[in-house]
Order: C-alpha cells, then sequence, then structure tokens
C-alpha cells in the first residue's frame, strides 16, 4: 500500500472513530448500534496495522482477491443495516401514527368537557 | 342499536357541512363523527363554526390512519355499528338502512355498499377503467380467499362490534380497502354485499391521478397476497 493512501485511511478511522466517542458520550444512540459501530471501527484498525492477515483469509475462504472479499462482506453488511433500519421505520411509523390516533381523540375528549363545564 | 358513521375528510370544505346536514336530517338516532385528516384548507373552521362532531388529527395520517382513529372512537364508546362514510358526497345517506341490515340480523360482520350489483339504477357506475381495476383486485381476493367481494374498494362498509375492536387494533394503512376485506377474510368472518349507487363527486378531485392506476393495482395485489399469508399466520387473537 502506498503511503499515502495509508495516511488518507488512517484519517478517516480517526474521524469515524471520533464520530462513534462523540455519540457514545451524548448517549443518544441504542448501546446495540454503538457495539456494532465500534466493532467495525476495530475491525477496521486491524486490518490497516495488519495487511498480511486481509490476504490469509482471502485465500482460506476461496476468493481471488483480498478486494473482493471485503466489498463482498462489506455489502452484505450494508444489506442487513438497511433491512433493519426499514423494518424499525415502519415499526416507529405505526407507533407514531398510534400516538396521533390517541392524542387526537383524547385532544376531543378534553375539549367536550370544558364545553361541559362552562355550561 | 347504536349506529355511528364515520366521515373522513382530507380538504373537504366544499362538501363536509352538506354531508353532515344530510346526515343529521335523515336521522336523529345515528350519531357521526368527522375526522379531520390534517387538512390545509377550511374544513377545520366549518367544522368547529358549524358545531359538527369531530376529531381533528393533529398531524396527516392517510385515509387508512384517519378511519382507524373513527373505530378506536367507535370502540370507546361503544358503538354496535360502525359504518365508514365518505364525507365528500358520494355516498348516498337513503343506504344506510341498507347496510345495516345483514349486521343487524347477525348474517355478516361487515356489509359492503356495492356499485356494480346488477339490481342497481345507479347513474354513477364508474369509468371503465375503475370497473376494470376492481375486477381484478376481486379475482385476487377471489383466489387468494375462496370469496367473490364485487366492490373491493367500495369505501362505503358497515362493520359490526367484533370487528370494529378487530379494526381499533389493526387495520391497514396503505390501501385500507382490499387490505382489510382480506384481513377479515382469511380469520374467518363474513362479509356481504349490498347494492347501493353512489353520486359523482359533487365538488374536489378523485384520489386517482392518470398514471397512478397501474402502480396502485400491482400494489395493491401484491399487497392483498401478502396479507392472505400474513394474517392467517397471524391467526385471531
Amino acid at each position: 500500500m502506498q503511503k499515502q493512501l495509508a495516511i488518507a485511511l488512517i484519517c478517516i478511522l480517526l474521524i469515524y472513530i471520533f464520530f462513534i466517542l462523540k455519540a457514545v458520550k451524548r448517549k443518544n444512540m441504542r448501546i446495540g448500534y454503538l457495539i456494532f459501530w465500534m466493532i467495525t471501527a476495530v475491525i477496521l484498525i486491524i486490518a490497516l496495522l495488519i495487511p498480511d492477515l486481509i490476504d490469509k483469509i482471502t485465500k482460506i475462504i476461496g476468493f481471488e482477491l483480498p478486494i473482493n472479499m471485503i466489498f463482498s462482506v462489506a455489502i452484505f453488511i450494508i444489506l442487513y443495516l438497511i433491512f433493519n433500519l426499514t423494518a424499525l421505520i415502519s415499526k416507529e411509523e405505526n407507533n407514531t401514527t398510534m400516538l396521533i390516533q390517541e392524542i387526537s381523540i383524547l385532544k376531543r375528549r378534553v375539549e367536550e368537557l370544558e364545553n361541559k363545564n362552562k355550561i | 342499536m347504536r349506529v355511528l358513521l364515520i366521515i373522513p375528510a382530507y380538504n373537504e370544505e366544499e362538501n363536509i357541512l352538506n354531508t353532515c346536514k344530510k346526515i343529521e336530517n335523515f336521522s336523529k338516532d345515528i350519531d357521526y363523527v368527522v375526522i379531520n385528516d390534517g387538512s390545509q384548507d377550511n374544513t377545520l373552521k366549518i367544522l368547529k363554526e358549524n358545531n359538527l362532531n369531530y376529531i381533528n388529527l393533529i398531524n396527516n395520517l392517510g385515509i387508512g390512519g384517519a378511519v382507524q382513529t373513527g373505530y378506536k372512537y367507535a370502540d370507546e364508546n361503544n358503538y354496535d355499528i360502525a359504518i365508514q362514510f365518505d364525507g365528500d358526497g358520494q355516498h348516498d345517506v337513503n343506504y344506510i338502512k341498507d347496510i345495516c341490515k345483514p349486521l343487524e340480523e347477525g348474517q355478516a360482520d361487515m356489509c359492503i355498499g356495492t356499485r356494480y350489483l346488477d339490481k342497481t339504477s345507479s347513474e354513477f357506475k364508474s369509468t371503465f377503467m375503475r370497473r376494470l381495476g376492481s375486477n381484478i383486485i376481486s379475482l385476487c381476493i377471489k383466489m387468494c380467499c375462496h370469496k367473490k367481494i364485487t366492490d373491493p374498494t367500495s369505501g362505503f362498509r358497515a362493520v359490526n362490534k367484533k370487528v370494529i375492536e378487530e379494526f381499533a387494533k389493526e387495520y391497514p394503512k396503505e390501501y385500507p380497502e382490499p387490505e382489510s376485506t382480506v384481513s377479515l377474510l382469511v380469520n374467518g368472518y363474513k362479509i356481504e354485499e349490498v347494492p347501493v349507487s353512489m353520486n359523482e363527486r359533487v365538488a374536489g378531485t378523485s384520489f386517482i391521478k392518470l398514471w397512478t392506476p397501474i402502480d396502485y393495482m400491482v400494489k395493491v395485489v401484491l399487497a392483498i397476497i401478502i396479507d392472505s399469508i400474513s394474517f392467517r399466520r397471524g391467526g385471531k387473537k
């Protein structure tokens, strides 16, 4: 790997880790997701520090080139993530719908009661 | 029998007052509730000023979410029959008795007011494209649920107490009319149809645009197939 590329990758990785740490500090992300992001960061660090490791794994699994393996694995992880996100969004949509309905019915009730009290 | 009309309204300032007045004049025994689905026009103002019974949704939910609010209201206030009724003047109050009859006699859990049954002398039998669409959906429901529903997209439908409870808990939001029909059929509820005639829309525009029917058809057919599998697996709670 060329030096400039390695430095660029390390910089990106550092920014990535910075974002994760920020999210940890703010506590606005679920722990499950945080652990997932941390694991990916750790894997990236290992891959950067020991490039030979990826070569070996590639040969063991049977890919022609390391890059093929990396892209395949990355795409599958991303597919899994997106699938989970769409499921989560649908669930949240149902929750907000339910809340809007209940609040609207309650508001009507409150108005009715207020009107009764006036009379 | 306590009967509630659920009237979903989205930007219906021109029609809603007429519809409600017609219902009030038709019978004093029938209650109605207008669900204002976050209209951007003066619908809410009209509802307030004329002291109509309404629920104002604090955010737009779409037809499915709006109608379900009505079913929740019906469930909380212990109504025996809930009727879905369009606020745009398409549906005729004179058919309310007809549509309630199968429910009162216990012959059905849901009764759909159908445009295409032959007995009606309807002026508005709908366009060729709409009928074609209805036929395709109808065929699809027949294949999945083994029951012929002539007009599965009709928004004029009455349900009994059991179904009100069911709908209050869970109601499909994307294509509510055909999907709710499938969910009931799959769970063993009985559905009847009575002929009604519908009026042309008095004002406002129909939600179906030029290119959307194809898109709508494909999605509805898929939704029916998915529902007929998933609702069955979920079973009756």
